[in-house]
């Protein structure tokens, strides 16, 4: 009977000493996820032969791969500033005012070079660190748009017109700010999803293993939700008629909005709108900044990332507020400047 | 996701990219050329992030798991995977059906824009230079002159003619445009094969005004090697 007892302790014992939180068979586990999808994607490619779904897939993977080094930068800047930057220094460089804060932090958006899928882990680590999430937005909204490196492509893009550059800097930090302060006006706390990461440095933690952790969660957070947006950006690319387009451009309130739609549909990075907004030449000049305006502000892949970031309950109302807020912005200044 | 699982992904995202920017040249398919400094340190990164994971995970460093990756996270794998296993081919005849020819600019061409055109002959010229000196030039140099073109082959459906074609991208393969120049004269040959071609203008509008029609009377074709960097206008080798 002892004997039993004792045979049976032995027997639970290895179960027992296994290390808690991960599965028995890790390291089978691992085989399976490393070797099942790619037997997977394997015989879909196979099987797949079919032009359309290999532009598909080419289409996907570009966005991401062009994506991806603009995203490191971004979420290594957003560790960076979570593990290093006392809040502190936000709340000497930024006025006091909310207010007066939006336009500032719009205004800074020029210093971020990049495109659109850097700015959305820096502006959830600025709110993290106290910095009032209107002016996060604010920033959000602006640096894809307003950056050199988009500004310079725009001139390039549009050669002898220096008015559509004008145009296009000024309507989108119009339209930062306007979402800045209607975030103030309307906006409610409770539609962010709690910032979780973004602690700050903690008393008796290394700050680069702080970094490191913060760094690295926020890649594969980001990077899932990435690759959610390439896919359906990709699906509306191969899908999307090229003859539906031309359909469009003769009204001039419909290829406003048409455009406006392609933009969002079509998410081709803030750094390379401007020669696909030169290359719909049958569209009139308003219709063509309202491309180069709401494009880096919202488009399916950024979507994705603020849901996942902020949470859906306001990624929805805030992609839909920026889609308007954006629109009207670049008719008024389109329509003043062009 | 548990943190050999990101171990596993840091990795293999890196090394997929390292593959296609590093090792190989395969990221021309998908991004333009000074792309490869970006994604070459991308690579190394994400590579370091997790070996120095692994590090951790070996050592049993505290981490608190209270705020896993979500599971979106494991999307990741699909790139990683297609870049190391798998990578996609560059757009082809498919997507150049699909795409309206791109517009050339056409507001200030002069005259004085076209230099004399060489005299050698066949005259080796890029699709959009052909496309500018049909439809813009009024000096009509290109008139009778044997052109030497290099592209894809796009079929176009009926009467037996197809299209000579190049795709360019200005950022990344989702924003590609294409140039064609249709061809007269001889059977299309199979979709996607890249072809040298020699000819002459295919009449047809006025030349030099934008009624003419971007065409070609073909003597000669001859298959080529695909180039690398596919995405561009340049001119035939050789």
């Amino acid at each position: 009977m002892q004997e039993t007892q004792d045979r049976a302790q032995d027997a639970s014992a290895p179960t027992m000493r296994a290390r808690p939180g991960w599965p028995r068979h890790w390291p089978l586990l691992l085989l399976g996820a490393a070797v099942l999808p790619g037997a997977a994607l394997y015989l879909v490619g196979w099987s797949a032969e079919l032009p359309a779904i290999q532009a598909w897939r080419t289409v996907a993977l570009s966005v991401v791969v062009q994506a991806v080094p603009f995203m490191l930068l971004g979420t290594a800047l957003s560790g960076a500033i979570n593990a290093f930057v006392p809040a502190s220094v936000f709340t000497r460089l930024l006025p006091k005012r909310p207010a007066l804060a939006v336009p500032v932090a719009g205004a800074a958006g020029v210093v971020l070079p990049g495109c659109e899928c850097a700015s959305v882990p820096v502006a959830n680590s600025l709110i993290g660190r106290g910095v009032t999430p209107a002016a996060a937005f604010a920033f959000l909204l602006s640096a894809p748009a307003v950056n050199p490196i988009v500004l310079t492509s725009t001139a390039i893009a549009f050669p002898g017109r220096p008015e559509m550059v004008l145009a296009r800097l000024v309507a989108s930090l119009l339209a930062a700010c306007a979402m800045g302060w209607l975030w103030l006006w309307l906006g409610k706390e409770e539609w962010l999803r709690p910032a979780v990461r973004h602690t700050g440095h903690q008393p008796g933690h290394s700050r680069w293993a702080e970094f490191r952790s913060g760094f690295q969660h926020d890649f594969l957070h980001a990077g899932g939700f990435l690759v959610v947006g390439a896919l359906a950006a990709a699906t509306f690319n191969v899908a999307v008629p090229p003859s539906v387009v031309d359909a469009f451009a003769d009204s001039a309130w419909l290829s406003v909005l048409f455009l406006a739609a392609l933009a969002i549909l079509l998410a081709v990075c803030s750094e390379a709108d401007a020669f696909v907004a030169a290359s719909l030449s049958g569209f009139s000049p308003v219709a063509r900044l309202t491309f180069m305006v709401v494009g880096p502000m919202v488009d399916v892949k950024l979507i994705a990332l603020q849901a996942g970031t902020f949470g859906r309950a306001f990624a929805v109302r805030f992609s839909a507020a920026t889609t308007v807020v954006a629109i009207v912005c670049s008719v008024l200044i389109g329509g003043v400047l062009l | 996701m548990k943190r050999p699982v990101q171990v596993v992904l840091l990795v293999l995202s890196g090394l997929g990219l390292l593959q296609v920017s590093l090792f190989t040249d395969l990221f021309l398919r998908y991004v333009k050329p000074g792309m490869r400094p970006l994604l070459i340190a991308s690579g190394a990164v994400l590579l370091a992030l997790g070996l120095a994971e692994a590090r951790a995970v070996y050592r049993r460093t505290r981490h608190d798991e209270a705020h896993p990756p979500p599971h979106v996270a494991w999307l990741l794998f699909l790139p990683a995977l297609s870049l190391l296993l798998y990578a996609p081919p560059a757009l082809g005849a498919y997507t150049a059906a699909r795409e309206a020819p791109r517009v050339v600019e056409t507001q200030d061409a002069r005259d004085e824009d076209f230099d004399p055109l060489p005299a050698t002959s066949p005259l080796p010229i890029t699709l959009g230079d052909f496309t500018r000196r049909v439809q813009q030039d009024r000096t009509q140099a290109i008139k009778g002159r044997t052109v030497e073109m290099t592209g894809f082959v796009t079929p176009a459906g009926e009467d037996g003619s197809w299209y000579l074609t190049r795709l360019l991208i200005s950022c990344c393969a989702a924003d590609v445009q294409s140039v064609k120049v249709r061809v007269y004269g001889v059977a299309a040959p199979k979709a996607d094969t890249w072809v040298s071609v020699t000819g002459t203008w295919h009449p047809g509008g006025t030349l030099g005004t934008s009624s003419a029609r971007v065409a070609l009377d073909v003597r000669t074709v001859s298959e080529v090697e695909r180039p690398s960097n596919s995405y561009m206008d340049a001119l035939p080798l050789g």
